[in-house]
């Protein structure tokens, strides 16, 4: 039940230079902002669709035509034509849902990272739980209810993994050293059908470190079935015609079986 | 004794056209219409597919990195909150047309992938996962027709329920709802559509579900569901 994909920097959906791919259909994008001590603008394509951006805010997930899109992240209220504090350029293809996050890398500097989120369906009664380490901080490991979930992952890197649906104590702990508790939560609710994609983000020495979280709603199947009964009972009952016809059955054999009887006797 | 032979025969003859009778005519327990309403229930224009509604904006085309696109009409990043809860839940399930009144438990799903149903014959479980009563989409109330050992539940009857019959359901916060039966059948329970019976979206049904259909006495099992669909009436009342 419990999968397990580790991932280095996630580019699957880097860019194809230059060219604009022929897709129809769209795809869905969610910002999360990452990178500490900095409020920005977000343009996609030079327009300006994300004003005043907060550190370790994230976006509803927005439904974009499937193509290629510029990203551009400025400083907030910084020229439009200013340069960029970082720019990517980005392939959205159809069906995909993607979250696209402004953060910083394991050495501390800022970069975009583009994310592929896990959609496909999840069994009844389960929720799925993302972990992306996305902070200028060392390998941790991620510890529910106090057993391993995700084990030495590094920045850049994701665990996903279905998980009963519930409240779980969450622990982000240093890489092989339970003792050594970065941040915990108390009780991180994973709703059934939802995948729950946990952000650690900030600079650990910094003292920005801490978690964002973005939900994926919707993703949830059907039980397979409803068992309710192993009595047998239903249906075992006569309808009162067939009662009748058997009482009628029964006199008449009754009657003739009793009416012979006599006639034998009255033969001897 | 020809007269008593007669009798006999007559006899045997009727007590062999009841059983004929009841073979063929025995109509599956449950047995109903509900395609209709099914099908108003999956329709588009009453239910949001997950499938992504069309678009009229046109993908951006082949340009020079960072030039803007005039035409771009790209809708704002909205920032949103988390989680949401559950405003209330069933505790309460009164049937009048079949005389039942009985607790409704909360229940998820089994090792096997089912729906959990009570171990308890008297008990109605309400689908958790699933929207509550009143809510958008299908919630869902399953209960036993019966059990080895314990007999008929609260579902027995369930089969007997017609358009018309007025179900209500108490709530935690103190209020009830009344529904309206729309439609009753029976499915193989292969072919139940889990899809439609536990839709999240689209307008508020209520849908009980028990077991139906032949059982199988070699591995205890009836090898049909009995579903009814029932619609809000719109008559919150607060006791």
């Amino acid at each position: 039940m419990r999968k397990l994909i580790m991932m280095a920097v996630v580019f699957a959906l880097a860019m194809v230079p230059g060219t604009a791919l022929a897709q129809s259909g769209e795809g869905t994008v969610t910002v999360v902002h990452g990178v500490p001590d900095l409020a920005v603008d977000v343009y996609v394509n030079g327009d300006l669709t994300l004003s005043d951006f907060e550190y370790g805010t994230v976006t509803d997930p927005l439904t974009l035509p499937a193509g290629d899109y510029d990203i551009a992240i400025r400083a907030a209220g910084a020229d439009a034509a200013s340069d960029p504090v970082l720019a990517q350029a980005v392939t959205l293809p159809a069906g995909a849902n993607a979250t696209i996050e402004a953060n910083l890398d394991g050495a501390g500097a800022p970069v975009i990272s583009v994310w592929v989120n896990d959609i496909s369906a999840i069994d009844a009664g389960n929720g799925r739980v993302t972990v992306r380490h996305t902070a200028a901080a060392p390998n941790v490991d991620i510890v529910a209810n106090d057993g391993a979930l995700f084990s030495d992952v590094p920045n850049g890197a994701e665990g996903v993994a279905d998980v009963p649906s519930g409240d779980y104590n969450v622990k982000v702990t240093a890489a092989g050293d339970a003792s050594t508790v970065v941040t915990e939560v108390a009780a991180l609710t994973i709703p059934e059908g939802t995948n729950v994609i946990v952000y650690a983000i900030g600079d650990l020495e910094g003292g920005s470190f801490q978690l964002a979280v973005q939900t994926l709603a919707g993703l949830q199947a059907a039980p397979n079935g409803v068992p309710t009964g192993t009595g047998g009972d239903l249906g075992a009952a006569m309808p009162a015609w067939f009662v009748a016809m058997l009482a009628i059955a029964g006199v008449l054999i009754a009657a003739g079986g009793t009416a012979g009887l006599q006639a034998a006797r009255r033969q001897r | 004794m020809r007269n008593a032979l007669a009798l006999v025969a007559t006899g045997i003859l009727v007590l062999g056209i009841a059983i004929g009778a009841w073979i063929v005519s025995r109509p599956p327990v449950g047995a109903g219409d509900a395609i209709a309403f099914e099908q108003a229930l999956t329709s588009p224009t009453t239910s949001g597919t997950p499938s992504i509604p069309p678009t009229t904006t046109s993908p951006p085309e082949d340009r020079p990195v960072g030039t803007p696109d005039p035409a771009a009409s790209i809708p704002q990043f909205t920032v949103g909150k988390y989680p949401e809860t559950r405003s209330r839940i069933p505790v309460t399930l009164h049937i009048p047309a079949i005389d039942q009144d009985a607790p409704i438990v909360a229940a998820g799903v089994d090792p096997n992938g089912d729906m959990e149903v009570p171990d308890n014959v008297n008990d109605v479980a309400w689908y958790r996962h699933g929207p509550a009563p009143g809510e958008p989409g299908s919630a869902v109330l399953a209960a036993h027709v019966d059990l080895a050992g314990q007999g008929p539940g609260v579902f027995f009857r369930l089969h007997e329920l017609e358009p018309g019959s007025a179900i209500s359901i108490d709530f935690d916060d103190g209020n009830s709802e009344t529904y309206r039966v729309e439609a009753r059948t029976l499915y193989d329970k292969e072919e139940l559509p889990t899809a439609v019976v536990f839709s999240r979206e689209g307008p508020p049904v209520l849908t009980l579900i028990t077991c139906g259909g032949a059982f199988d006495e070699r591995v205890k099992r009836y090898d049909g569901n009995v579903v009814v669909y029932a619609v809000p009436m719109g008559d919150e009342t607060t006791s």
